[in-house]
Protein backbone atom coordinates (compact mmCIF):
# COMPACT_ATOMS: atom_id res chain seq x y z
CA UNK A 1 0.00 0.00 0.00
CA UNK A 2 2.76 2.41 1.08
CA UNK A 3 4.84 1.60 -2.01
CA UNK A 4 1.79 2.23 -4.20
CA UNK A 5 1.40 5.67 -2.62
CA UNK A 6 5.11 6.40 -3.16
CA UNK A 7 4.85 5.26 -6.79
CA UNK A 8 1.80 7.44 -7.30
CA UNK A 9 3.64 10.41 -5.74
CA UNK A 10 6.62 9.78 -8.02
CA UNK A 11 4.36 9.57 -11.06
CA UNK A 12 2.64 12.82 -10.06
CA UNK A 13 6.01 14.48 -9.53
CA UNK A 14 7.14 13.32 -12.96
CA UNK A 15 3.95 14.59 -14.56
CA UNK A 16 4.48 17.95 -12.91
CA UNK A 17 8.09 18.03 -14.06
CA UNK A 18 7.03 17.11 -17.59
CA UNK A 19 4.42 19.85 -17.52
CA UNK A 20 6.99 22.38 -16.37
CA UNK A 21 9.45 21.18 -19.01
CA UNK A 22 6.85 21.65 -21.73
CA UNK A 23 6.02 25.11 -20.38
CA UNK A 24 9.65 26.15 -20.21
CA UNK A 25 10.41 24.67 -23.62
CA UNK A 26 11.09 27.23 -26.30
CA UNK A 27 12.02 27.11 -29.95
CA UNK A 28 15.75 27.37 -30.70
CA UNK A 29 16.84 30.88 -31.60
CA UNK A 30 18.41 31.21 -35.03
CA UNK A 31 21.99 32.48 -35.02
CA UNK A 32 21.35 35.17 -37.69
CA UNK A 33 24.88 36.55 -37.51
CA UNK A 34 24.99 36.61 -33.70
CA UNK A 35 28.11 34.43 -33.44
CA UNK A 36 29.85 36.39 -36.22
CA UNK A 37 29.18 39.60 -34.32
CA UNK A 38 30.77 38.10 -31.20
CA UNK A 39 33.82 36.91 -33.15
CA UNK A 40 34.20 40.38 -34.68
CA UNK A 41 34.09 41.94 -31.20
CA UNK A 42 36.61 39.40 -29.89
CA UNK A 43 38.96 40.05 -32.84
CA UNK A 44 38.68 43.80 -32.30
CA UNK A 45 39.46 43.31 -28.61
CA UNK A 46 42.50 41.16 -29.48
CA UNK A 47 43.83 43.82 -31.85
CA UNK A 48 43.32 46.57 -29.29
CA UNK A 49 45.23 44.52 -26.71
CA UNK A 50 48.05 43.75 -29.16
CA UNK A 51 48.41 47.40 -30.16
CA UNK A 52 48.05 48.93 -26.70
CA UNK A 53 51.61 48.16 -25.49
CA UNK A 54 53.50 49.34 -28.61
CA UNK A 55 51.34 52.46 -28.89
CA UNK A 56 51.83 53.22 -25.19
CA UNK A 57 55.59 52.72 -25.63
CA UNK A 58 55.69 55.12 -28.60
CA UNK A 59 53.61 57.74 -26.75
CA UNK A 60 55.75 57.31 -23.63
CA UNK A 61 58.90 57.67 -25.78
CA UNK A 62 57.57 60.85 -27.38
CA UNK A 63 56.68 62.32 -24.00
CA UNK A 64 60.03 61.34 -22.50
CA UNK A 65 62.09 62.46 -25.51
CA UNK A 66 62.49 66.16 -24.62
CA UNK A 67 63.35 65.69 -20.91
CA UNK A 68 65.72 62.87 -21.88
CA UNK A 69 67.62 65.11 -24.31
CA UNK A 70 67.84 67.76 -21.57
CA UNK A 71 69.18 65.18 -19.11
CA UNK A 72 71.80 63.98 -21.60
CA UNK A 73 73.06 67.51 -22.16
CA UNK A 74 73.31 68.05 -18.39
CA UNK A 75 75.31 64.81 -18.06
CA UNK A 76 77.55 65.92 -20.91
CA UNK A 77 78.20 69.27 -19.21
CA UNK A 78 78.92 67.51 -15.91
CA UNK A 79 81.31 65.05 -17.51
CA UNK A 80 83.22 67.99 -19.00
CA UNK A 81 83.66 69.38 -15.51
CA UNK A 82 85.16 66.12 -14.18
CA UNK A 83 88.94 66.18 -14.24
CA UNK A 84 90.86 63.94 -16.62
CA UNK A 85 92.37 62.00 -13.70
CA UNK A 86 88.98 61.09 -12.31
CA UNK A 87 87.81 60.05 -15.76
CA UNK A 88 90.89 57.86 -16.18
CA UNK A 89 90.25 56.28 -12.78
CA UNK A 90 86.63 55.59 -13.70
CA UNK A 91 87.70 54.04 -17.01
CA UNK A 92 90.17 51.70 -15.30
CA UNK A 93 87.50 50.58 -12.82
CA UNK A 94 85.05 49.74 -15.65
CA UNK A 95 84.82 46.01 -16.52
CA UNK A 96 86.68 44.86 -19.60
CA UNK A 97 84.87 44.58 -22.92
CA UNK A 98 84.91 40.75 -23.01
CA UNK A 99 83.09 40.62 -19.65
CA UNK A 100 80.42 43.03 -20.92
CA UNK A 101 79.91 40.89 -24.04
CA UNK A 102 79.74 37.69 -21.96
CA UNK A 103 77.20 39.30 -19.61
CA UNK A 104 75.06 40.41 -22.55
CA UNK A 105 75.16 36.90 -24.08
CA UNK A 106 74.19 35.34 -20.75
CA UNK A 107 71.36 37.84 -20.29
CA UNK A 108 70.09 37.11 -23.82
CA UNK A 109 70.23 33.35 -23.23
CA UNK A 110 68.39 33.72 -19.92
CA UNK A 111 65.66 35.81 -21.55
CA UNK A 112 65.30 33.30 -24.39
CA UNK A 113 65.14 30.41 -21.90
CA UNK A 114 62.50 32.20 -19.83
CA UNK A 115 60.42 32.82 -22.95
CA UNK A 116 60.70 29.17 -24.03
CA UNK A 117 59.63 28.05 -20.55
CA UNK A 118 56.70 30.45 -20.68
CA UNK A 119 55.61 29.04 -24.09
CA UNK B 1 27.19 18.48 -29.99
CA UNK B 2 29.29 16.54 -27.51
CA UNK B 3 31.22 17.54 -24.44
CA UNK B 4 34.45 16.27 -26.00
CA UNK B 5 33.95 18.45 -29.08
CA UNK B 6 33.28 21.45 -26.86
CA UNK B 7 36.42 20.75 -24.84
CA UNK B 8 38.44 20.42 -28.03
CA UNK B 9 37.15 23.79 -29.28
CA UNK B 10 37.92 25.40 -25.91
CA UNK B 11 41.45 23.98 -26.00
CA UNK B 12 41.99 25.39 -29.50
CA UNK B 13 40.56 28.77 -28.53
CA UNK B 14 42.71 29.02 -25.41
CA UNK B 15 46.01 27.61 -26.72
CA UNK B 16 46.20 29.53 -29.99
CA UNK B 17 43.70 32.35 -29.44
CA UNK B 18 41.64 30.72 -32.19
CA UNK B 19 38.62 33.00 -32.55
CA UNK B 20 37.09 30.71 -35.20
CA UNK B 21 36.95 27.88 -32.64
CA UNK B 22 35.37 30.24 -30.14
CA UNK B 23 32.91 31.34 -32.84
CA UNK B 24 31.89 27.71 -33.28
CA UNK B 25 31.30 27.42 -29.52
CA UNK B 26 29.14 30.55 -29.63
CA UNK B 27 27.19 29.19 -32.61
CA UNK B 28 26.52 25.94 -30.74
CA UNK B 29 25.35 27.49 -27.49
CA UNK B 30 23.93 30.93 -28.35
CA UNK B 31 20.36 29.64 -28.50
CA UNK B 32 20.44 28.24 -24.96
CA UNK B 33 22.14 31.32 -23.55
CA UNK B 34 19.78 33.75 -25.29
CA UNK B 35 16.73 31.73 -24.26
CA UNK B 36 17.99 31.61 -20.67
CA UNK B 37 18.55 35.38 -20.55
CA UNK B 38 15.28 36.15 -22.34
CA UNK B 39 13.42 34.20 -19.68
CA UNK B 40 15.35 35.92 -16.90
CA UNK B 41 14.96 39.48 -18.24
CA UNK B 42 11.65 39.27 -20.05
CA UNK B 43 13.11 41.85 -22.45
CA UNK B 44 14.45 40.31 -25.66
CA UNK B 45 16.66 43.22 -26.77
CA UNK B 46 18.27 43.54 -23.33
CA UNK B 47 18.69 39.75 -23.15
CA UNK B 48 20.51 39.69 -26.50
CA UNK B 49 22.80 42.54 -25.40
CA UNK B 50 23.55 40.63 -22.20
CA UNK B 51 24.19 37.47 -24.24
CA UNK B 52 26.81 39.36 -26.25
CA UNK B 53 28.46 40.64 -23.07
CA UNK B 54 28.27 37.14 -21.62
CA UNK B 55 30.20 35.62 -24.55
CA UNK B 56 32.80 38.40 -24.42
CA UNK B 57 33.29 37.68 -20.70
CA UNK B 58 33.42 33.98 -21.53
CA UNK B 59 36.23 34.64 -24.03
CA UNK B 60 38.16 36.60 -21.39
CA UNK B 61 37.74 33.86 -18.80
CA UNK B 62 37.96 30.86 -21.11
CA UNK B 63 41.22 29.62 -19.56
CA UNK B 64 39.40 29.21 -16.23
CA UNK B 65 37.07 26.56 -17.73
CA UNK B 66 38.46 23.33 -16.34
CA UNK B 67 36.39 20.95 -18.49
CA UNK B 68 34.97 19.15 -15.45
CA UNK B 69 31.35 20.17 -15.94
CA UNK B 70 29.53 20.78 -19.22
CA UNK B 71 30.52 23.83 -21.24
CA UNK B 72 26.91 25.03 -21.43
CA UNK B 73 26.74 24.90 -17.61
CA UNK B 74 29.86 27.04 -17.42
CA UNK B 75 28.55 29.54 -20.00
CA UNK B 76 25.22 29.78 -18.18
CA UNK B 77 27.15 30.60 -15.01
CA UNK B 78 28.83 33.47 -16.89
CA UNK B 79 25.41 34.50 -18.28
CA UNK B 80 23.83 34.51 -14.81
CA UNK B 81 26.72 36.59 -13.40
CA UNK B 82 26.39 39.02 -16.33
CA UNK B 83 22.65 39.29 -15.67
CA UNK B 84 23.17 39.96 -11.93
CA UNK B 85 25.87 42.57 -12.64
CA UNK B 86 23.63 44.34 -15.14
CA UNK B 87 20.74 44.30 -12.69
CA UNK B 88 22.94 45.72 -9.92
CA UNK B 89 24.19 48.42 -12.28
CA UNK B 90 20.70 49.47 -13.38
CA UNK B 91 19.55 49.48 -9.76
CA UNK B 92 22.47 51.72 -8.81
CA UNK B 93 21.67 53.97 -11.79
CA UNK B 94 18.05 54.25 -10.66
CA UNK B 95 19.20 55.06 -7.12
CA UNK B 96 21.53 57.80 -8.42
CA UNK B 97 18.69 59.25 -10.49
CA UNK B 98 16.39 59.15 -7.48
CA UNK B 99 18.94 60.76 -5.18
CA UNK B 100 19.43 63.48 -7.79
CA UNK B 101 15.70 64.13 -7.69
CA UNK B 102 14.89 62.59 -11.05
CA UNK B 103 12.23 60.01 -11.55
CA UNK B 104 13.01 57.46 -14.25
CA UNK B 105 10.28 57.42 -16.86
CA UNK B 106 7.69 54.73 -16.53
CA UNK B 107 8.77 53.03 -19.75
CA UNK B 108 12.32 52.39 -18.61
CA UNK B 109 11.25 51.42 -15.09
CA UNK B 110 9.01 48.56 -15.99
CA UNK B 111 9.07 46.86 -19.31
CA UNK B 112 5.77 45.14 -18.87
CA UNK B 113 4.23 43.51 -21.89
CA UNK B 114 0.60 44.16 -22.72
CA UNK B 115 -1.58 41.59 -20.93
CA UNK B 116 -2.60 39.83 -24.17
CA UNK B 117 1.09 39.24 -25.04
CA UNK B 118 1.94 37.62 -21.70
CA UNK B 119 2.38 33.87 -22.06
CA UNK B 120 1.70 31.22 -19.41
CA UNK B 121 5.42 30.88 -18.84
CA UNK B 122 5.82 34.61 -18.25
CA UNK B 123 3.00 34.46 -15.70
CA UNK B 124 4.73 31.56 -13.97
CA UNK B 125 8.10 33.27 -14.01
CA UNK B 126 6.59 36.45 -12.57
CA UNK B 127 5.83 34.75 -9.24
CA UNK B 128 9.46 33.64 -8.83
CA UNK B 129 12.35 35.76 -7.62
CA UNK B 130 15.52 36.09 -9.75
CA UNK B 131 17.33 33.21 -8.10
CA UNK B 132 14.38 30.83 -8.36
CA UNK B 133 13.74 31.89 -11.95
CA UNK B 134 17.37 31.32 -12.97
CA UNK B 135 17.47 27.89 -11.37
CA UNK B 136 14.08 26.81 -12.73
CA UNK B 137 15.06 27.93 -16.24
CA UNK B 138 18.40 26.13 -16.00
CA UNK B 139 16.61 22.99 -14.89
CA UNK B 140 13.49 22.91 -17.06
CA UNK B 141 14.47 24.96 -20.12
CA UNK B 142 18.17 24.16 -20.43
CA UNK B 143 18.01 20.63 -19.04
CA UNK B 144 20.93 21.05 -16.64
CA UNK B 145 21.31 18.51 -13.85
CA UNK B 146 21.12 19.65 -10.22
CA UNK B 147 24.88 19.20 -9.94
CA UNK B 148 25.48 21.35 -13.03
CA UNK B 149 23.13 24.03 -11.67
CA UNK B 150 25.00 23.89 -8.38
CA UNK B 151 28.26 24.49 -10.22
CA UNK B 152 26.75 27.31 -12.29
CA UNK B 153 25.24 29.13 -9.33
CA UNK B 154 27.94 28.15 -6.83
CA UNK B 155 25.35 26.58 -4.54
CA UNK B 156 25.27 23.16 -2.88
CA UNK B 157 23.09 20.60 -4.69
CA UNK B 158 20.76 20.45 -1.66
CA UNK B 159 20.11 24.18 -1.89
CA UNK B 160 19.42 23.88 -5.62
CA UNK B 161 16.90 21.12 -4.96
CA UNK B 162 15.14 23.10 -2.25
CA UNK B 163 14.98 26.22 -4.46
CA UNK B 164 13.42 24.13 -7.26
CA UNK B 165 10.97 22.66 -4.76
CA UNK B 166 10.10 26.16 -3.48
CA UNK B 167 9.69 27.46 -7.02
CA UNK B 168 7.42 24.60 -7.98
CA UNK B 169 5.37 25.14 -4.87
CA UNK B 170 4.98 28.84 -5.64
CA UNK B 171 3.82 28.03 -9.18
CA UNK B 172 1.51 25.30 -7.88
CA UNK B 173 -0.03 27.61 -5.28
CA UNK B 174 -0.42 30.53 -7.65
CA UNK B 175 -1.84 28.68 -10.63
CA UNK B 176 -3.42 25.51 -9.30
CA UNK B 177 -1.22 23.21 -11.38
CA UNK B 178 -3.01 20.06 -10.17
CA UNK B 179 -6.22 21.12 -11.91
CA UNK B 180 -4.21 21.87 -15.02
CA UNK B 181 -2.65 18.42 -14.87
CA UNK B 182 -5.83 16.51 -14.47
CA UNK B 183 -8.06 18.71 -16.53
Amino acid sequence: MTSKIINMAERLKDAEDRLLESLFESAPIADDGFSEQIVRRVNRQLWVRRLTLPIAAVIGGLIAFKPLVGLLSVIENLSGMISVDTAGLAASSMPQIQFIVLGAVLLGAALLGARMLED
Amino acid sequence: MTQAEDNDLVARAVSSQDTAAFGELVRRHQSHVRNFLRKLCGDYALADDLAQDCFIHAWDKLQTYSGRGSFIGWVLKVAYTTFLQSKRKSKRYAEILESAGHVADQESRSKVLPSDEITDLEKFLAVLDDEERAIMVMSYACGLSHREIGMATEMPVGTVKSIIFRGKEKIRNSFDIKDHQHG
